[in-house]
């Protein structure tokens, strides 16, 4: 029993579906756009087309890229013994901002979560896996969130490396529990980098 | 601490109305139906955030509006004065501020007002299933420290996402029929179980152990004389270790596509003059050791915290005897105390304010 048109609707129904974003934001933003001017409009529909059509995941690490690889993966000067797993591109951007770390990334897409259908094949474990030799990595620090799922993942890393000659290291205490990556300050999560302990099965 | 002043808008059967509490005992009295309960519904959600008779949060918005609004005015016995606000939204969210500053997550509420409950419906301690005596060791965690709520949520979710991957892979009833994967998967699901929840076992284990002699003692003031009460919390899965526990189970877990051993089914055994008190005991001696398991945790989160939180005793003087109403009010604890009556007091009572309650409106008198 909709008050809108379907059009309306549809609109509201999709804007919904945007993580953070309520049905009474969804409304909001809805009804603003529909407000708002054609070519104010067509410039956002535009923007999103454009990010989504030249915007991919780097082939290697799976960050956001525009090229193939990322500028991080074509950055020579990163030190390629050392790489931090973490689960969304974001988590990047505030690892990056604490300037602690100089190694190279890989991002899971995600964290291990049986209630959201998500194991390990959903992830790009594989991926990482078979970058570890190629690229001769001493160690890897897992960044996950510090939550439930953050930490499973975890350990599920350390069991599936543990075969191999590679430090598998977490990511230190003192990070808001339960909270995302991004939500930490630089500080607190600079500090944790550098606090980080050896994960053993 | 000490709630000074309490205003409703639009919660339950309020419009509107404002209360000013003393720091001793209020006595809210007044006929069925009128609105004591929900005025101690109010007081305690902001404790809480949630319903002490376990009804969802658009139960308490007043028909026919979108929101509630409760505000209460706190002194903490440093003298630090703290407003606290929330907003009830049908749809769940609740909106907090702690003197007009808005909480991020509404949780980091709790710990900031304490209160504790007794309610008729707390006979179902003692007659209800174990889930029921559960929560009870859960809540008294929280209440002694708030931080503990992170924890107690975690083995929530560890206890669903563990099912949630028996569910997946659970027509492999054999654990040898797993693939290395899924062992690997499910191994560190148990670990991370194994972890945070044999914490939490340590934990309840330790609370009883603090709680029983106070109940008995609460008990002993409440029957007028020595009664022994006694507590078992030892479940199987303690005796060995959750990781073995939860090894042990694997078979029978895959099986039923659930977790069959660990805290979350766990129970409380509870026991008056050596009998178990949930078949034995008379309807007397299980009200009255509800009401101790409650004073007891009152006096527990007091010494804990080194101030009492506000005692709500909703219809307790219906559930006793005359005689255990009256050694009830002569061992009332310290601190303030907020108590309903359908059927006025009994002389014993001293109440320092007493509130009349008539259809959603206060009355000071
Ligand atoms: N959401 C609501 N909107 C409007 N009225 C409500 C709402 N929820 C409950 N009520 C009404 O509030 C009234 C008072 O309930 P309350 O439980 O506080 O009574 P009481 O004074 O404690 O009575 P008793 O002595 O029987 O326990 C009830 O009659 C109920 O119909
Ligand atoms: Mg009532
Ligand atoms: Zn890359």
């Amino acid at each position: 029993m909709s008050a809108y048109t379907p059009p309306v609707q549809a609109l509201i129904d999709e804007l919904g579906r945007l993580p953070g974003v309520g049905p009474k934001s969804a409304q909001r933003i809805a009804l603003h756009l529909l407000k708002a001017e054609d070519h104010d409009v067509a410039r956002l529909a535009e923007a999103i087309v454009i990010a989504k059509k030249r915007v991919r995941f780097c082939e290697r690490c799976f960050n956001i890229a525009d090229e193939n690889l990322c500028p991080i993966c074509t950055d020579t000067r990163r030190e390629g013994s050392m790489l931090c797993v973490v689960e969304e591109a974001r988590d990047i951007i505030a690892i990056e901002k604490t300037g602690v770390f100089r190694g190279r990334y890989h991002v899971l897409l995600g964290a291990i979560s049986p209630m959201d259908g998500i194991g390990p094949e959903q992830l790009k474990i594989r991926e990482l896996l078979t970058r570890l030799e190629p690229e001769t990595v001493r160690e890897v620090i897992v960044c996950t969130n510090p939550t439930i799922e953050g930490d499973v993942t975890a350990m599920y890393l350390a069991r599936a490396l543990s075969t191999l000659d590679i430090k598998v290291t977490r990511i230190g205490t003192g990070l808001p529990v339960g909270g995302d990556l991004e939500y930490a300050d630089e500080l607190t999560l600079g500090r944790a980098l550098e606090g980080r302990h050896e994960l053993r099965d | 601490m000490i709630v000074e002043h309490l205003e409703l808008t639009n919660f339950r059967n309020y419009a509107a109305a404002e209360v000013h509490f003393t720091p001793g005992t209020t006595a809210l009295i007044g006929a069925n139906g009128q609105g004591k309960t929900n005025l101690a519904e109010a007081l305690t959600f902001l404790a809480t955030l949630e319903s002490f008779r376990g009804v969802p949060v658009d139960v308490l918005i007043r028909n026919g509006e979108d929101t509630a609004i409760v505000r209460a005015q706190v002194r903490h016995p440093d003298g630090r004065e703290v407003l606290i606000e929330a907003e009830l939204t049908r749809t769940g969210r609740n909106r907090v501020q702690v003197n007009k500053q808005r909480l991020v997550r509404a949780r980091d509420l709790l710990g900031v007002m304490r209160t504790t409950v007794f309610s008729p419906g707390d006979l179902a301690l003692i007659q209800g299933g174990p889930g029921e005596r559960r929560r009870f060791l859960d809540d008294a965690l929280v209440a002694v420290a708030a931080r503990n709520d992170t924890m107690r949520r975690e083995v929530d979710r560890i206890v669903r996402q563990r099912n949630a991957f028996l569910k997946q892979i659970g027509w492999k009833t054999n654990p040898s029929a797993l693939s290395g994967d899924e062992t690997l998967t499910l191994d560190v699901w148990d670990e991370k179980l194994a972890e945070v929840g044999g914490q939490w076992g340590d934990a309840r284990a330790h609370l009883v152990a603090q709680l029983q002699p106070m109940v008995t003692r609460a008990y002993e003031d409440l029957a007028t004389q020595v009664t022994p009460i006694d507590f078992v919390y030892e479940p199987e899965w303690r005796r060995i270790g959750l990781a073995r526990a939860l090894a042990a189970s694997r078979a029978e877990d895959l099986r039923r596509g659930l977790t069959t051993t660990g805290p979350h089914r766990d129970d409380l055994e509870m026991s008056v003059n050596g009998l178990p008190a949930r078949t034995h005991a008379s309807q007397g001696e299980q009200r009255t050791l509800a009401l101790a398991l409650r004073l007891a945790t009152h006096r527990l989160v007091t010494d804990t915290m080194g101030s009492p939180p506000v005692l709500v005793l909703d219809d307790v003087l219906s559930e006793l005897d005359p005689d255990r109403a009256t050694a009830l009010l002569t061992h009332m604890p310290k601190g303030q105390v907020i108590i309903t009556s359908a059927s006025g007091l009994p002389t014993t009572a001293h109440p320092d304010r007493i509130l009349h309650i008539a259809a959603g409106t206060v009355t000071n008198n």
